[in-house]
């Protein structure tokens, strides 16, 4: 051992160790679904669920209707409603971000479509067409063509959107999750724990073992 | 003149280390098909997903492995050695790196007009190899040194 150290090429083994100790460290820490106790309140009464009331287990998801990743999660949430739907509540909570400038008018449609009972359907158009109102200079001619497309009541739908109330639901959410310390979106909490799972399998996983 | 500074290979191998691990993290991002979340000090997504993100097919972070990991190596041998062609090596090799990082810079700060914490601290860390490699000096000038610095008998 001490002729290793001394020896000439040991620099170059402890260069490479060190490499490939970081490359092993970061690929487990790109793998971790980190798990840490949430401060976000529960769910109640107001907040836009799917699913049973009662059910066992609750998924609360913070977002951002304009938030690239929050789109890429879409497709996973989507897929969990339809196979725990009957077993697990999903909450979801608005959390716009300041850095995406059409976040909380996208949040308005997705409210005002809420209160004709069509939020999921108005939360998946959005986030599937997200990449086309995102660029657009007026994203509000897609979301009344989303909300045409829905058969919601478009003059309804106009005066939701544009009601205090609108806004004040949205701004009491995003102000609970700032306070619940949410730093980015989405932000997943399983049961009583804040998660970040990367796929569908580790949220199937997670979902899983919490029933 | 001064005496060869010892602490120029160490910090250009840490520093090259220190670039790895941050290019390497983003490079896992990327290719684990993982998604990463949209923080509130925004940037990171938009320079992750944008186009630029991936040169002819190679995500940047990847190409940003590959460079610091051999500058790791070469740093090593610094450290072990300074033979000119090396000290001559790393100095191209830092130049061409900092002259690769400026237009990505700038990409975010002028097209994209989004920040990537991950992304410019590897450009800074990239430039400061660049501005330190000056410091490298080849046994040449050292003996030169030496000679100038010597007492005359």
């Amino acid at each position: 051992m001490k002729k290793l150290l001394a020896s000439r090429g040991a620099p170059w083994i402890g260069g490479t160790l060190l490499l490939l100790i970081a490359a092993a460290g970061l690929y487990l820490f790109t793998g971790a679904t980190a798990s840490v106790e949430s401060k976000a309140p529960k769910a109640a009464a107001g907040d836009i669920t799917y699913g049973p009331a009662n059910a066992k287990l609750t998924v609360i998801e913070y977002s951002d209707f304009q938030c690239p990743f929050c789109a890429q999660y879409a497709p996973i949430l989507a897929s969990l409603r339809q196979k725990y739907g009957d077993q697990v509540k999903f909450v979801y909570r608005f959390f716009p971000l300041a850095g995406h400038p059409y976040a909380t008018v996208a949040a308005k449609a997705a409210y005002a479509a809420s209160l004709q009972g069509k939020f999921w359907e108005m939360h998946d158009l959005l986030f599937k067409n997200q990449k086309a109102w995102s660029a657009s200079s007026d994203p509000r001619t897609y979301f009344d063509s989303y909300a045409q497309s829905l058969g919601l009541d478009l003059t309804r739908f106009h005066t939701d959107m544009e009601a205090q109330s609108t806004l004040d639901f949205i701004a009491r959410e995003a102000a609970a999750g700032d306070k619940a310390g949410v730093s980015h979106t989405p932000w997943f909490v399983v049961g009583d724990k804040v998660v970040l799972p990367r796929n569908l399998q580790q949220f199937e996983k997670l979902i899983q073992d919490a029933l | 003149m001064t005496r060869p500074r010892r602490w120029v290979p160490w910090f250009l191998a840490a520093a090259a280390y220190l670039g790895f691990v941050i290019s390497l993290y983003l490079t896992f991002v990327h290719y684990r098909g993982y998604v990463s979340p949209c923080y509130v000090v925004h940037g990171c997504e938009q320079v992750q997903t944008s186009k630029y993100s991936v040169v002819l097919g190679i995500p940047v972070a990847l190409l940003g492995t590959v460079f610091f990991g051999l500058m790791v190596y070469l740093g090593i041998g610094l450290l072990t050695s300074s033979r000119a062609a090396l000290v001559r090596t790393y100095k191209v090799l830092t130049f061409l790196g900092a002259l690769a990082v400026i237009p990505l810079f700038l990409l975010q700060a002028i097209v994209l007009k989004a920040f990537c914490t991950y992304c410019v601290a590897t450009e800074i860390v990239m430039l400061s190899m660049w501005v330190v490699s000056f410091l490298l000096t080849t046994p040449e000038q050292d003996g030169e040194q030496v000679e100038a610095e010597a007492p005359a008998v």
